[in-house]
């Protein structure tokens, strides 16, 4: 016979100042196989689980109830307290009279007391029927994977490398360096960005535990924590980058021209590219789809001969390359190469996107000196369409008037509810960094609020003001094409209550940040979750920050949420610490309470295998029939095969048919 | 309202000029209209309302304006501003610039003879009220003192304010 022991919790007044902590601890002491029945201010304080520890160890108790708060935060913590003192830590049972009674009934006291007595009769009637578990360990690859080469896949990879653990940075554009590598300067300190950047960059991938893959995706992934399978896409770039030597020569007598992304669209790049001057790696890449495989050169296909001469006729890329690196003549697979690794932990990086000015009617978008924050970075970038020349898009011409709107996509139901965090601070940056080179020009910057929450961001916003760039408290409702290709700004002041209006030269929209759509594909691979703003759901927003649901794959930098790069540095540095923890222990635990397939009774009609989220069952020969069996390391307990088997052939360990009876019965009493 | 650059600038240039030189930190914030005893008296145009204006150069537009005069120099508000603006000196260096654009307030004005004549700027006949209570009918101040009188309207002749040519 089970010898139960019951403890209820006060909580301080969280409990007891709604139910009647005494009166449950009475009505405790009447139930079957409850030995003893006792109640603490503070269960899960030293005293309180002492109190438990003690009872163990005089032999009174071998079953525990602890009628408190929630399971998610405290039973580990009394888990741990009865393994210590003795007992199987699947000998507990958690009653949660907290969130399930005081918490939501706070209105009505008795009725609060009297559930609070049904859930702990529930509560002990499982842990009379509960049966002692082990868990189990299974060992780990010594690896990770990081998606993503932005400043966050960057620090993150640095980072597991750093501590020794092999590391693949997984980067889908030619180069990494992400989005980081189009910004001018950074805001406090108006750091270069590449100056900052690009070490970086050389660092991670030349770091002889890290594995770069450049140009590549994440095609799909398997397994579990310690024993991800994860297939990398590796895009066909027509170029041989173990010959390729980034001379750019190919790039020059490329005759076929497409909108440059990294430049936003508001200049070309040719078909055959490298991605901008410090890329890493700097190596060219040939863009099929606006590649006019000149000299009729299409891929695969052997060179047309110069009767004359006798030579054969190449296209010009081929022709220009020197270190013999373009070949049209390989039949390359367009789909190119996959590539299969083993690893322990994922780190997921993916970054963001900016929304396109094309969303806000009604701030002329088809004008253009009408741009994105984004599309400025570059603008005043050496590296950028007019090569650091603070131009305006429609005549060249540089303004008099600039004016930066914000909150366009962000704090608007239209879009997005949240705030991006970034804009207030990037567009001061840009509207400081004009400024301090041209102080005659005028600056109107339109806020709903200021938000300069970030070490010395206040003292940048203030310094922006000395400068004498114009701040309105107030969005700006709406912009107005006028002949010369300027714009009327129609703002409100809320300050003096009154409408205002100017014309302006150059229009910078700060647009929210958002998950880029490819993410949404990734997400159905990873099994990751959303948030309600749609970023990928961290395990716990406060004490899981950089943890998913599914163990062993963890978020770092905006995939997460918009974040500036501080705080995408020290979460990526967070993710690594994370990750690095079952690579560093070599083993994980497998919990105790998973699901198990008795075979004899199985019937191998396979109705659990869909059903599974976790890709945990699969069938098996078992006596000459097909049977399922479950991966104990990839099952998460969450019990849908258990109750889907027509046969009754699974059970969940934990939570097995006596004891849900048994709590069924009490809570209908 | 019309934002035009240039009349920014030349309103903070003017303010800076005549002493506002905080005016640039101001972040609207409020705190010193919140403590003003000239804003709790109703007077529309002093410390934050007065910045904000001057801030997009509406330095003419509101050059008539007696808020300015309300000021009590009280300096409550340079105590609370948690940004350094001084807001007592910039209402001071609106003063003087509306003072140098001959924009006083009759009030003003009427104080303004006062000191020059008595001394005082708030000055009222004091002699019968203290015949009434046993005091010499004169108050032992620059109000009945010629010789006072005289190096105070010195002071003001050959202070700025004398520059104006109002007396």
């Amino acid at each position: 016979m089970a010898k139960v022991g019951v403890y209820v919790c006060h909580c301080g007044s969280n409990i007891a100042g709604v139910i009647d902590v005494a009166a449950v601890r009475d009505f405790a002491e009447s139930l079957p196989d409850v030995v003893v029945a006792r109640k603490d201010l503070f269960m899960c304080s030293e005293s309180g689980q002492e109190m438990v520890k003690q009872d163990i160890r005089d032999g009174l108790v071998d079953r525990v109830v602890v009628a408190a708060c929630t399971p998610r935060t405290h039973e580990p913590i009394f888990r741990a307290a009865i393994e210590k003192a003795g007992l199987n830590k699947y000998l507990f049972e958690m009653a949660n009279i907290r969130d399930q009674g005081s918490w939501v009934h706070g209105h009505d006291p008795e009725g609060a007391t009297e559930k609070a007595k049904k859930i702990t009769a529930s509560a002990v009637g499982k842990a009379r029927n509960l049966e002692p578990l082990e868990d189990k360990f299974v060992p780990v690859t010594d690896a990770a994977l990081v998606i993503g080469g932005g400043i966050g896949g960057i620090n993150a990879a640095l980072a597991l490398a750093n501590m020794g653990h092999k590391t693949y940075l997984v980067e889908k554009q030619p180069s990494i360096g992400g989005i980081m590598a189009q910004l001018d300067k950074t805001f406090p300190s108006n750091d270069c960005s590449a100056c900052i950047l690009t070490p970086m960059m050389v660092e991670a991938y030349s770091h002889p535990n890290i594995e770069t893959l450049a140009y590549a995706e994440v095609e799909d992934v398997s397994g579990y924590i310690g024993n991800f399978k994860a297939k990398i896409r590796q895009k066909q770039t027509y170029v041989d980058w173990s010959k390729c030597t980034g001379c750019g020569d190919c790039t020059e007598k490329c005759p076929a021209k497409a909108p440059d992304d990294f430049n936003c669209g508001m200049s070309d790049r040719r078909a055959a590219y490298i991605m901008f001057p410090q890329a890493m790696p700097k190596k060219a890449v040939i863009d099929i789809e606006h590649c006019l495989n000149c000299a009729g050169r299409e891929i695969g296909t052997l060179p047309k001969v110069n009767e004359k001469t006798g030579r054969p006729i190449l296209a010009p890329c081929e022709r220009a390359c020197t270190a013999e690196a373009i070949s049209r003549t390989i039949a390359h697979n367009p789909q190119g190469a996959i590539k299969e690794i083993e690893v322990g932990s994922i780190i997921v990086a993916t970054g963001y996107q900016v929304m396109d000015k094309g969303w806000f009617k009604e701030m002329a978008p088809a004008s253009p000196n009408v741009v994105t924050a984004l599309q400025l970075e570059r603008i005043i970038s050496a590296t950028g369409p007019t090569e650091g020349k603070l131009l305006r898009p429609s005549d060249k011409e540089k303004p008099h008037t600039i004016t930066f709107i914000s909150c366009m996509g962000s704090r608007d139901e239209h879009f997005h509810n949240h705030c991006s965090r970034v804009c207030c601070m990037y567009m001061i940056k840009q509207a400081r960094l004009i400024k301090e080179k041209y102080p005659d020009m005028a600056i109107n910057m339109h806020f709903i609020d200021v938000r300069a929450g970030g070490k010395g961001y206040n003292e940048y916003y203030v310094g922006a003001r000395n400068l004498g760039i114009n701040f309105f408290r107030g969005k700006v409702g709406g912009l107005e094409m006028l002949p010369d290709d300027k714009l009327r700004v129609l703002a409100y002041d809320s300050d003096t209550q009154s409408n205002i209006e100017y014309e302006s030269d150059l229009v910078v929209l700060a647009t929210a940040i958002e998950l880029p759509k490819d993410a949404t594909v990734l997400a159905q691979k990873l099994g990751l979750q959303f948030c309600g703003s749609n970023f990928f759901r961290e395990l716990h927003p406060k004490l899981g920050p950089v943890e998913t649901a599914t163990e062993g794959i963890f978020l770092a930098g905006c995939c997460q949420g918009p974040k500036d790069i501080p705080n995408t540095v020290s979460q990526a540095k967070a993710a690594a610490a994370a990750a690095a923890a079952p690579l560093a222990q070599g083993q994980v635990r497998i919990e105790a309470v998973i699901s198990e397939v008795h075979p004899e009774v199985c019937s191998g009609c396979g109705i659990c295998i869909p059903l599974c989220p976790y890709h945990a069952i699969n069938m098996i020969t078992y006596a000459d029939r097909p049977r399922a069996q479950i991966e104990m390391s990839a099952c998460k307990g969450c019990g849908v095969c258990t109750s889907a088997c027509p046969s009754g052939a699974i059970v969940l360990h934990g939570y097995e048919e006596s004891q849900i009876f048994a709590q069924i019965e009490a809570l209908t009493a | 309202m019309i934002i035009d650059q240039k009349k920014i600038d030349e309103a903070i240039s003017t303010i800076v000029g005549y002493g506002g030189h905080g005016m640039l930190n101001c972040v609207q914030c409020g705190a010193c209209s919140a403590v003003c005893p000239g804003v709790k008296a109703g007077f529309p145009l002093l410390c934050r309302n007065l910045i904000r204006h001057l801030m997009y150069g509406q330095l003419e537009e509101i050059i008539e304006d007696s808020s300015s005069w309300g000021c009590q120099a009280c300096n409550r508000c340079t105590e609370v501003c948690p940004q350094g603006v001084r807001p007592q000196e910039v209402v001071f260096a609106f003063r003087r610039y509306q003072a140098n654009q001959l924009a006083f307030s009759t009030s003003s004005v009427t104080s303004q003879m006062n000191l020059y004549e008595t001394g005082h700027a708030v000055y009222t006949d004091p002699r019968e009220a203290r015949k009434r209570v046993g005091l010499p009918e004169q108050t032992p101040t620059s109000a009945f003192d010629d010789q006072a009188k005289k190096e105070i309207q010195t002071l003001i002749n050959n202070s700025p304010m004398g520059e104006l040519g109002l007396f």
